[in-house]
């Protein structure tokens, strides 16, 4: 990569900047506050928009009341989880590997994980949903892993090599699962709009599947932020500084890695958000992880609960997977980004 | 540069050994085809022997084992020699036009283009049927390769090989999302497309053969004819046109004939994942890089490829069909993730 990597920002503009992240952030949060209760209502159960926010508080017919808590809530719920944990995820990613091209989405990460669940599944078709999250770390940390090794060469890897090895192996995945899900065609639809990520089967229960993991990756990860930024001066410059270099990266890497599987034993594979917003944010507040990092966590989630809403709403009562929207909105951004010379 | 001097006899009994070993390549891959091809016939609930076989293929009697042979057999065997063979050729043929060896159409989202279509439109209006599927399949495709070599011209210079590479892959990806969220809004029966969008000859009639023979006959003499302009366009643009060549039409030709060939096979045999990426790179490398072998030679190596995937699909789970393309997958991923690794690809 070349030394204008825009993952490394000067100083100087950091501290110029030093006020607009706290006006971002805040009002990136209003936003996602807002959007969550406007989108409350949408769905195959339509509740227009006062009663929606009056149910969730308890005021309201009994109908309301109960499609609101127990369908709607959790899945704002979840995306605000979700959301963040993949864009958390991808911006660590890149960091770490100071590519801009790489995401838990691209380097494998997330077919893996969906794989795991689905031979987990498949072996204990009963298996307690709490040990979903188990499964999708194995399959995620697996793939990104067999990734590295492939893409390895020469003592390094290079940003579009990586995407390249990174894709060949989700299709890899991706043809395993198929053919799973053929020979076992009973309930292929079902799966269909799982893979496709999508929160239509979440439940409250799911909410609090998911929510000790990235309670304690989210924080972890935080705490590494600054260590990301010495980091991103270069390894040389790290080590000068007492980083310890391949320690901290073989960590984060690792932390993100089961943060985004994390995410698909619930919410199947969501693509693009790892990958976009925390671009988007690097655009918004600059490349000071300790910024970044919350800033493309709430971008994520404004993209999910959106993703979700246009989702449920599109064609009630259909469920359309909001995987499937964030992918139309992120393929045409990902082109963009390789056309661009990086 | 040490030139090293040939005796004209030596220089001759070179080119006639290239060509012998060409010949005896070529030989081998049809023998590897015609043994899968039997082997194709033979196999299923039912085992039919060699003879019947023959006595099936060339007289209509009213034994069950013949007409097994003649209506369902032989039209799977047909269908998957002519769509792995068109596949394979269209794949040459697009590599040699973007000078690119991932830039096969399905990986550059024309064969997805294709497919999506198909799926789409049939989706949406059921009557859809025969020919119309072959069309909507050539319309697809030929959208996605407007879309691909759009792309293309991006950038300073041209995206680099393995950036069209990228390029095309997360098309295919939007393309795809796309199609799954229709499927789920407008079927009930997803499960059948799903089934097709893998690729295979399962459920292969003669009717499919006789509607895309034309189309695949075509493209595939548009593909022979192309032969030697693509062998002068292998020497660069530059040189091409000092030549003497039209190199805009050859690459207009060009595209045309992989639209033909891969929207037919597509139209029929569904998208066939990495067939066209694997097959002519494999090919390359057994005969070299003259078109007038290389073409043949895909269109026998692709057929054998697809016969033998799916007699394989057939032994995975003997009780549930399973499309040949899941067994082609694996095994185009392995070769694309060889291809991507090499050095001088990445830019």
């Amino acid at each position: 990569m070349s030394a204008a990597t825009p993952l490394a920002a000067p100083g100087v503009a950091v501290r110029v900047r030093a006020r607009r992240p706290a006006v971002v952030i805040g009002s990136l949060g209003g936003l996602c506050i807002l959007t969550a209760f406007a989108t409350l209502g949408v769905g195959a159960v339509r509740v227009l928009e006062p009663h929606a926010v009056e149910a969730l508080f308890g005021h309201g017919t009994a109908d309301q009341i109960r499609t609101i808590r127990t369908y709607e809530l959790p899945r704002v719920l979840v995306a605000f989880l979700v959301g963040s944990a993949l864009a958390v995820s991808g911006g660590v990613i890149q960091g770490v590997t100071r590519n801009p091209l790489a995401a838990p989405d691209v380097i494998g990460v997330v077919k893996g994980a969906a794989l795991g669940t689905v031979f987990l599944l498949l072996a204990y078709p009963f298996a307690a949903v709490s040990y979903l999250p188990v499964a999708a770390f194995a399959g995620g940390v697996g793939a990104m892993v067999i990734v590295y090794l492939v893409a390895y060469r020469h003592g390094g890897t290079t940003p579009v090599r990586l995407a390249l090895v990174g894709i060949a192996v989700s299709a890899f995945c991706e043809s395993i699962i198929r053919y799973v899900m053929i020979d076992q065609a009973k309930g292929i639809g079902h799966a269909l709009v799982w893979l496709t990520g999508s929160l239509a089967a979440v439940d409250m229960r799911s909410f609090y599947e998911i929510l000790p993991w990235i309670g304690v990756l989210l924080p972890l990860l935080a705490y590494y932020a600054h260590r990301l930024d010495v980091l991103g001066l270069g390894d040389d410059m790290a080590r000068g500084l007492g980083l310890p270099v391949e320690r901290t990266r073989r960590t984060a890497l690792l932390l993100a890695v089961l943060l985004a599987s994390a995410c698909v034993a619930v919410a199947g594979s969501i693509l693009f958000i790892g990958l976009i917003a925390p671009h988007m944010a690097r655009r918004l507040v600059g490349s000071r992880h300790a910024v970044l990092l919350p800033t493309a966590a709430l971008l994520g989630t404004l993209m999910l609960l959106v993703a979700d809403a246009i989702g449920r709403g599109a064609d009630p009562p259909i469920e359309l997977p909001a995987g499937m929207v964030t992918a139309v909105i992120g393929a045409p951004y990902f082109v963009y980004l390789l056309t661009r010379s990086l | 540069m040490t030139t090293v001097q040939l005796p004209g006899a030596s220089a001759a009994s070179a080119a006639l050994a290239r060509r012998l070993r060409a010949v005896a390549t070529l030989g081998g891959l049809v023998a590897l085809a015609a043994g899968g091809f039997v082997w194709s016939v033979s196999i299923g609930p039912e085992h039919i022997g060699l003879w019947t076989i023959v006595k099936g293929t060339f007289a209509q009697g009213h034994d069950t084992k013949q007409l097994i042979v003649h209506l369902i057999r032989l039209p799977r065997a047909l269908l998957a020699v002519l769509a792995g063979g068109t596949l394979a050729v269209s794949g040459a043929v697009m590599q040699s036009l973007t000078r690119n060896p991932l830039g096969a159409p399905d990986v550059l989202g024309v064969t997805s283009g294709a497919a999506v279509t198909v799926a789409i439109a049939s989706t949406i209006v059921p009557s859809l049927g025969g020919i119309s599927t072959i069309f909507l399949s050539f319309a697809g495709a030929s959208v996605a390769s407007a879309l691909v070599f759009g792309i293309a011209r991006f950038g300073r210079g041209g995206l680099s090989p393995v950036r069209l590479a990228l390029a095309g892959v997360t098309i295919s990806l939007l393309l795809y999302a796309l199609m799954q969220g229709i499927l789920i809004a407008f079927t009930q029966n997803a499960e059948l497309f799903f089934f097709w969008l893998v690729g295979g000859v399962t459920y292969a009639q003669w009717h499919d053969i006789h509607l895309a023979f034309p189309w695949m006959a075509a493209g595939l003499a548009l593909a022979m004819l192309l032969a030697r302009r693509l062998n002068v366009l292998a020497l660069g643009d530059d040189v091409a046109r000092g030549l003497g060549q039209n190199v805009s039409r050859t690459r207009l030709l060009s595209v045309v004939c992989v639209v033909l060939l891969a929207g037919a096979a597509v139209g029929v045999a569904g998208p066939v994942a990495f067939l066209a990426l694997v097959v002519p790179n494999i090919v390359r490398r057994l005969v070299g890089h003259n078109h007038f072998v290389v073409l043949p030679a895909c269109m026998v190596a692709g057929a054998a490829l697809l016969l033998y995937a799916d007699v394989a699909s057939r032994y995975l789970n003997p009780h549930v069909e399973t499309p040949a393309g899941v067994v082609v997958a694996p095994i185009g991923a392995t070769v694309f993730v060889y291809l991507a690794r090499r050095e001088k690809l990445a830019g």
